[in-house]
Formats: structure tokens, sequence, C-alpha cells
């Protein structure tokens, strides 16, 4: 079953390189929070009604509707459509998430982890690599939270895949903290367009010896 | 305790939040100090006693709560300075001095973490606070230095969190004590060791970000640059003992295991090679706060290389953290003066700075003498031994290298500061009437003072603390 939920995620990796619409960024973030609440679900090993209630409200409340529509919100407040810029050609991008993929899968094949889940394991190191990738190749600081939510996917994909079960009390936390700090890094790329008219990251270069 | 102390913390900022009262801050800002002291003094009467489940009140945890204390004393003063010059706005005060609460607390949080997912939460608490202190100033600059700040140290921290995660693989069971530091000690031995080395690069790597080394030590240094300088002193001494801290509790785990001696060529590397970035930098240096900061790479750096190479460089890496926390801070609040006096931080702004303010040149030579470690500095002491033990292990070679780039940094910092000194008068400065009285240079001389007498007159108790902090590692 979770095949299924692993070859969505991989393919939404390399959606996120074909797109260029902010919006289907968004879209395609939501998605990823189901996913991952599909991911867990199934691999939960007892499943106890404390646990299935916080992974609910991570996943689907907070990966798929908060954060997705504070996104929106932000969207609206800086008027944005597509996302031009890119320093690499589409094509080549999808090539390159390929091989991500790809090589992440070949490469969970080698490490031997007793208790680990190689797939699930294999996909969110991809989506971690792919991360700093989209980070990379965008100039707007808008796609960089993009890439910050991708990122935070993936260690949520590792989490699972090592099987750690933290307290409920720790996890809540954590996930307290991470949502501020999305939502303080997302104020800040209001700031920035509101203060330079742009969220270009060329914009942002005085600091310098 | 340590509840009732985030709760306390918790409080007293929303109250200076809300309220907005200058009365009611000041009372506020010293309830939450004498908490903060009297959880220092709980911390030592209780020491190696769990508290709140997810806290333990470690040697090394409180020798650096008791620097912290000292230094919230001293921030909590100059910035109070700083506001009274800077600052008409009311609100912005409020924020501020909600934010360096909420800050003090996480940091305070950190030093106690037991749980290592706690530790991260503390950690990654401190990045969000610090972000809105050092937009203080509400400039294009700050936006920019804060966007980097949090942006680069968030993505950081979550890269070391997949490192902590790699750790739980270890204690598995889903119960409040499974994850808990001293719990992984005990099971180190069993661990992998390839996991172990894959968790301690990834949490080097992530916390570097925190603790000032490479290799994501840009961050906080365009933080220093824009950051008021009282929070410039937390992020360049309190803070980046936070990050060691992070680092450290990862290395004793690592010390169980065969892994150590591989650790200990990835700790030498990220030291020699902030060393040498840290020269590097500094030879084309423009700007006094970049000036420290690129220091605090290099002390950092030293840090790293102490703990590299073990026996008594443990004991010198934790104490050079101590002395140089004093001596830093010291120097930002130092430096806040000056600006004060030519209105730039930039070096080509400054100069003949013995003839228009006697009384502070003196401490700013004390400052050079202390912070390039000349005796009798206390930094001297630890960087001596730090050698002594790179001698002595065998590391000949990178410590002639570490030696030479160290008289570099001698060099350049010392002109620089001759420079303020002694270079004629820039064109543009008018004489203006002293905004600061000689009473708000007290505090610097005290901490410069402690880290001097320290290393003359060692209190028994600090070197039982970092003893017991070294206990783990053979």
């Amino acid at each position: 079953m979770d095949y299924v939920f692993i070859i969505t995620f991989a393919v939404t990796l390399v959606l996120f390189s074909l797109f260029e619409r902010v919006k289907k960024f968004i879209y395609l973030i939501s998605l990823q929070g189901v996913l991952l609440f599909g991911i867990a679900l199934v691999n939960l090993l007892h499943i106890y009604t404390l646990e299935l209630v916080f992974i609910l409200l991570e996943t689907i409340v907070v990966k798929s509707v908060v954060i997705p529509l504070f996104l929106m919100k932000m969207m609206k407040h800086n008027q944005l459509k597509r996302v031009h810029e890119v320093h690499v050609p589409v094509f080549y991008s999808i090539v390159i998430t390929t091989f991500l993929i790809l090589g992440s899968f070949l490469l969970s094949s080698y490490v031997n982890i007793p208790k680990l889940h190689t797939r699930i394991f294999a996909i969110g190191f991809a989506s971690l690599l792919f991360g700093i990738y989209f980070i990379i190749i965008h100039k707007n600081i808008f796609s960089h939270l993009i890439g910050y939510l991708i990122i935070e996917n993936g260690i949520f994909l590792f989490s699972v895949g090592i099987g750690s079960q933290m307290p409920v009390l720790v996890g809540l936390a954590i996930l307290l903290d991470i949502l501020i700090g999305i939502l303080i890094i997302g104020i800040f790329v209001n700031k920035v367009k509101d203060r330079f008219n742009s969220i270009d990251i060329a914009m942002l270069s005085q600091l310098k010896d | 305790m340590l509840v009732y102390f985030f709760i306390l913390a918790l409080l007293c900022s929303l109250s200076i939040f809300f309220v907005k009262r200058k009365e009611v801050t000041n009372i506020l800002l010293v309830l939450f100090l004498i908490g903060q002291t009297a959880l220092s003094y709980y911390a030592y009467i209780s020491i190696d006693q769990t508290d709140s489940l997810f806290f333990k009140f470690e040697p090394i945890g409180i020798l650096f709560s008791w620097v912290l204390n000292l230094l919230s004393y001293t921030s909590v003063y100059y910035s109070r300075i700083y506001l009274k010059q800077h600052s008409n706005s009311v609100r912005q005060e409020s924020i501020y001095y909600g934010l360096l609460i909420l800050l003090i607390a996480a940091m305070t949080g950190a030093y106690f973490a037991e749980n290592m997912a706690i530790l991260w939460v503390c950690i990654e608490a401190t990045t969000l606070f610090v972000a809105g202190l050092i937009y203080h100033d509400r400039s294009k600059i700050a936006i920019e230095a804060a966007w980097k700040y949090l942006f680069i140290t968030s993505i950081g921290v979550a890269i070391a969190f997949i490192g902590i995660l790699f750790l739980s693989i270890v204690s598995g069971e889903s119960n409040f004590t499974g994850f808990n530091f001293g719990n992984i000690v005990l099971l180190a031995k069993e661990i992998d060791p390839l996991v172990i080395k894959i968790a301690f690069v990834l949490v080097l790597t992530g916390f570097s970000a925190k603790m000032g080394v490479f290799p994501l030590y840009s961050a906080a240094i365009d933080a220093h640059t824009v950051a008021p300088p009282p929070v410039s002193a937390f992020i360049s001494t309190t803070l980046m003992n936070v990050g060691f801290l992070g680092i450290f509790r990862v290395y004793q785990i690592v010390a169980q295991t065969d892994a150590i001696g591989w650790a200990n060529n990835v700790l030498m590397l990220a030291g020699i090679l902030s060393v040498f970035l840290a020269t590097i930098q500094l030879l084309r240096i423009k700007h006094f706060k970049r000036m420290f900061a690129f220091s605090s790479l290099e002390h950092m750096g030293i840090v790293c290389i102490g703990i590299a190479v073990g026996g008594i460089g443990y004991y010198a890496a934790i104490l050079h953290l101590v002395f140089h926390s004093l001596v830093k801070a010291g120097m930002f609040y130092q430096i806040a003066r000056v600006n004060n006096t030519f209105n730039s931080y930039w070096i080509k702004d400054s100069g003949n700075y013995m003839k228009i303010s006697p009384v502070d040149s003196l401490l700013v030579i004390l400052s050079l003498v202390l912070i390039t470690a000349i005796p009798p500095s206390g930094l001297f002491v630890t960087e001596f031994l730090v050698f002594k033990a790179m001698f002595l292990n065998d590391n000949i070679y990178l410590a002639i290298l570490a030696l030479f780039l160290l008289t570099i940094i001698l060099f350049v910092i010392t002109r620089k500061i001759l420079h303020l000194l002694f270079a004629p008068q820039p064109d543009d400065y008018s004489v203006k009437p002293s905004v600061d009285s000689n009473i708000s240079l007290i505090p610097v001389l005290i901490l410069f003072a402690l880290s001097v007498y320290l290393v003359i007159f060692p209190p028994p108790v600090i070197s039982e603390l970092i003893y017991s902090a070294i206990g783990l590692l053979k």
C-alpha cells in the first residue's frame, strides 16, 4: 500500500521542477501533507489513539491545511503568479530530479541499518536533496520557503523511516517550533516584499565586506 | 523547577509585550533576572538531578548558565542605554525586551536539556527569537541580515535534526526517558558506527550555524553586523555556547565508540578551516563588528581544535568558551560606545580616539590585549594549553600552521585597533558632547577583570564543574 504513496510523493517532486505557477506549488505542498499522512498511517506499528490524533494533527491539519492557507495568503499579499526566474532550464531540472530520486533509492539499498524502512528512508532522502536543489535554482525567497517546506517533509519521512517514536509531548513541541518558524519566515518574506518591492534574492546583497 | 522558570519567562515576556509601559517593563525585567539567578543557584545545589522530565542539571550546563546569567545582567543594562539612544517607540522597546527574555529562557533550556529532541527544540527557538532581535532596527539591511540568519540557521538546524533522528534508532522506545542523553550514552556501544558517524556529521554541520564555525558560519557573521550591540554580545557568546553544547553532546556519545578518532579528525578539520577562513576574511576587514565576528570564528575554531586533540584540550576548550564569552561580550558593549562617538562601525570613519576619549581608549587597548590572548588574558592560558596538547599529540605541523594563522590575526586586529586609536581624525568628524557617562564602563571593566582574575586565582568550583563535564570522555 505504501508503494502508491511513495511513488506519488516522488511524482510530486518531479512536478515541483516542472511547474512555474506559484499556486500549483502550494497545491503540491498540500498534497504532500496528505501523502505523508498515508505513509505514516501504513507504517505505524501499533496505533494508539493519542498518536493517531497527533499524526493527524501534524500532517493533515498543519502540513496540508494550515501551511498552504498561510502560503495562499502570502501569495495574495505579494501578488505572486509565476516564478519566471529559474537558473536551470526546466528540462534539465526534471532530468536532475529523476536522477536524485534514482540515486537515493540506489544509495539506500547499500545502507544496512536494522529497523530501517529502506523505501521511506530513500524517498525522504530524495526529498531532502530535492529541497536543497529547489532552493539553489530559484531566485526568489518565496520559492526558498517552499524549498524549506520540502526539506521539512523529507525530515518527516526520515523520522517515519527510522521508526522513531518520540513522546507525544516532545513531538508537539517540535511541531510547534517548526510551525512558528515557518510563520516567521513567511512574515519576513512579506517584510522583504514591502521594503524592497521585490522578493528577488539579488535584492538582499548589501551585507558584505 | 525549570517549568516554573519557563512559565515565569513567558508571563514576563507576554506582559511586557502587551502592557507596553516602561515601569512595568523595568519591574518585570528585574523579576526575570532574579528568577534566572535563583535558577542558576538552584541548578548548582541540585547538580546531576533530573528536572521537569526532559531536563537535567549537568555540570557543563550549570557553568554556561552562570556565564549566561552574568551576561544577561550586563546585556539588559546596555540594552537600556542602547534603546534610550536609538529608539523612541514604546512598542519597539517592548518587543525587544519580550524577545530578549524569551531568548534567555530558550538558551537556559538548551543548556539543561537532557532529552536530545528538547535540546533541538530549544536551539530552534533561540533562532526564531534572535531573528526578531536582529530585525530591531527595521532597516533594509536589518531585514536582509534577519532573513539570512533565519533561513540559513533554520536549514542548518533542520539538518541537525536528521542527525538527532539517527541517534533515536538506538533508543527506540516511546517512553519519556528513552531519548535522554544519559540513556543514549549507555547504549552508545551498540550503535552501528556508520549510523553514529552520519549523526555526528549532520549535527556538526547543522549546529555549526549556531556555534559559528565552518561550514555554516556566514549567517552569524551577517547577524553581528546589524544586530544591536547587546544582542551581538549574546549571538557571539552564549548562543555560540549553545551551539557548542549541541555538538559536544553528540561528541560525548561518539566518544563511547570506536568512531572517536574519525570524529576528532572531522572536528580538527572544521577547527583549522575556521581559523584559516577567519584569517583570510580578517585581512580585508573594513567593519569593526565584522572584525569581532570573525574573531569569534577564530576562537570557536580553537575550541574545535581543543576538543579534537583531547586530553588537556577538553579542559582548555571549555574554559576557552567561558573566557571568550566574558571578553567578547565586553568588546561588543564597548564598540557601541565607539559608535556613539563616530556614528559608524566602519574602520575608515574612525580615528584619533585616544585624544577624543582617553578613558574609553584605555579600555579598547585592554580589550585588544585580552582578545588576542596576550598575557594576562585568560585566553592566553587556554590557547597555550590547546597548543601544548597539540604538540604532545604529534599534531606539530597543524599546530605550527594554526600558530602562524593566529599571528596574522594578531597583526590584523592590532593594526585596526591602532587605526581607531591613533589614525588622523576623520575629516567629517565634528566634536559632539559625549552621550555616555563613564559609569557605563564599569560592567565592561568587571567582565574584563573577571576574565583575568579567573585565570590567576581559579576558583576550584569551575575546575570541578569542567572536570565532571568531561568525565565521560576518556
